[in-house]
């Protein structure tokens, strides 16, 4: 009992890193209704920047944070500009393919930067795990709790209490309808992509901080664990970002635990294999994808 | 108010609009009629900005708009009403009027304003946190021109509002839009229910095939032969109508 509980507790805090991945993919999903495959390697290269700057100046976490942050919203503008701007809203397909592009860029682009598979990465907090009862926390994992929590209500109080994200809604709602009542709907958009960048920057900097090491791969692993999230969740809806990625970190902590660390990923492919076939809207996105297949149809 | 000279507005190499030109006077209804596929809604869309037109110009009280940015012209005081009428549907009655306020900073007079809608349309009010995509379609209606009011415009276009609605909320919505005439709103209409358009409006057009082919008031000649022509397009030639 005491094992299921506390592999919950580490899975909660595993999967509010895995619910802001989600929620920076759900807000790009959202709003463009294309699939940002750089999404992770965007991340990958704002914490490969925040890595080569500690190695080099010899900075501390902080500046490093800002460093990560920055760096992929400024990469998560590059992938704007260059695979969705370009091509109107039916291009689904040339976006796609061009942020796959994008991603070997940006791999390739960080192993040249820094040659080494594997480079040390700050980290946050070396304190030995807090006990409080008969469980144990890792101080990092639970910064990445509190921190994922903070943000995840900055996003809230964003979208339903200034103009900013009123504008947003209306582009995930409806964007032919949003550019009627006179949002800047292209501006929203690189708006809310970068904001998702930031957001990946934010997880990204806190997962890589509790491993203490990166490498090119990171950003495969960020895509891929944020779009599971994101499915879990139901396509395009924040509370299911969050949720999906709450869900996912459970599910892989106890899938670890029952049968090793190897079956881990096997587990979560399998989840997002399951979701697909038997549960296509997800936890919270049923309606959505309703709508989502009407607008293609309507197209 | 509004005036709208030589527009030509093309997908790919199909041309559209061939040089339109008609105007819409301030304080009055306007109305353009024509059958399916004449260019009626390419021509709003191009009007709002949504889409660019490859010539011509379009003049909002006297200012160029033609090119703009959508977001622009609405801030220039022109809103359409969308066919099929477009509300946010996983958004409320109440986020609805809020988002057809984006371009004004004067927060407090949009709460008025909000209310101001819930006056005129009570519906509306009772339904206000109801997720508008489950509203029925003349409420759906009602919403669309309560949103587009919000933005305060100088001229409400209108593009086929009786589109899909039963045969009662149609007499409605004409209703509506005489008494929003009254009040002092200019309309520019599109429909293709002529019968009930020619009955609101101060002047009309008839278009087929992105062109301008008559231009009158209602009431006068050959008005049969116009909603004729608005259902079916120009008579064949050797044919006996």
């Amino acid at each position: 009992m005491i094992d299921l509980i506390q592999n919950t507790l580490d899975g909660v805090m595993i999967g509010s890193s895995y619910a802001l991945l989600a929620l920076g993919f759900t807000l790009i999903f959202g709003t463009m209704r294309r699939l940002n495959l750089a999404y992770g390697p965007t991340i990958m290269a704002g914490a490969y920047l925040g890595t080569y700057a500690s190695l080099r100046l010899g900075i501390g976490a902080l500046p490093v944070a800002l460093l990560v942050i920055v760096g992929a919203a400024l990469v998560g503008l590059y992938v704007e500009r260059l695979c969705f701007r370009p091509f109107g809203e039916g291009a689904v397909m040339a976006s796609m393919i061009s942020s796959f592009a994008v991603w070997m860029q940006i791999e390739e682009a960080a192993t040249l930067a820094m040659p080494r598979h594997l480079n040390a990465f700050p980290p946050l907090i070396t304190s030995a795990p807090i006990a409080l009862g008969p469980y144990f926390f890792r101080a990092d994992h639970l910064l990445m709790l509190i921190v994922a929590a903070v943000v995840a209500g900055l996003v809230y109080l964003a979208l339903y209490h200034t103009r900013f994200g009123l504008g947003v809604r209306t582009v995930i709602d409806h964007r032919r309808a949003a550019e009627l009542v006179g949002v800047p709907t292209e501006r929203i958009m690189m708006l809310a992509f970068v904001l998702a960048s930031s957001i990946g920057g934010i997880a990204g900097f806190l997962i890589a901080a509790g491993d203490g090491q990166i490498t090119p791969m990171f950003g495969m692993w960020a895509t891929t664990k944020g779009l599971i999230a994101m499915m879990l969740g139901g396509l395009g809806s924040v509370p299911g970002a969050l949720l999906g990625g709450l869900a996912l970190g459970v599910i892989e902590t106890h899938a670890q635990s029952l049968f090793g660390p190897q079956v881990r990923d096997l587990i979560a492919w399998g989840l997002l294999f399951a979701v697909l076939t038997f549960w296509p809207g997800g936890l919270l996105g049923t309606r959505r994808i309703a709508r989502a297949a009407a607008v293609q149809r309507r197209m | 108010m509004l005036e709208v000279s030589d527009i030509a507005t093309a997908y790919g190499k199909i041309e559209a609009l061939k040089g339109v030109s008609l105007r819409a006077g301030k304080g009055g209804i306007t109305c353009l009629l024509g059958p399916n596929g004449a260019g009626k809604t390419t021509l709003m869309y191009t009007i709002a900005g949504i889409l660019k037109p490859r010539r011509g110009s379009i003049r909002l009280a006297g200012a160029e708009i033609a090119g703009l940015p959508s977001a622009r012209i609405v801030a220039r005081g022109l809103a359409l009403v969308p066919e099929n009428r477009l509300v946010f549907p996983q958004m409320s009655v109440r986020e609805n009027l809020l988002a057809g306020a984006y371009q004004r900073k004067d927060g407090a007079a949009v709460a008025q304003d909000i209310e101001q809608m819930y006056a005129r349309f009570p519906r509306l009010q009772e339904r206000r946190e109801q997720l508008a995509g489950t509203l029925s379609g003349g409420e759906q209606q009602m919403l669309a021109v309560a949103r587009a009011l919000m933005s305060r415009p100088r001229i409400l276009l209108m593009d086929e509002p009786s589109l899909g609605l039963a045969p009662l909320v149609v007499e409605e919505v004409f209703r509506m839009i005489g008494d929003l005439n009254r009040d002092g709103v200019t309309i520019f209409l599109v429909e293709q229910n002529a019968h009930m358009a020619l009955k609101v409006a101060h002047h009309f057009y008839l278009m087929e095939q992105g062109r301008v082919t008559f231009s009158g008031e209602p009431g006068k000649l050959a008005e049969d032969e116009v909603i004729q022509r608005a259902y079916l397009g120009t008579k064949r030639p050797g044919r006996v109508g």
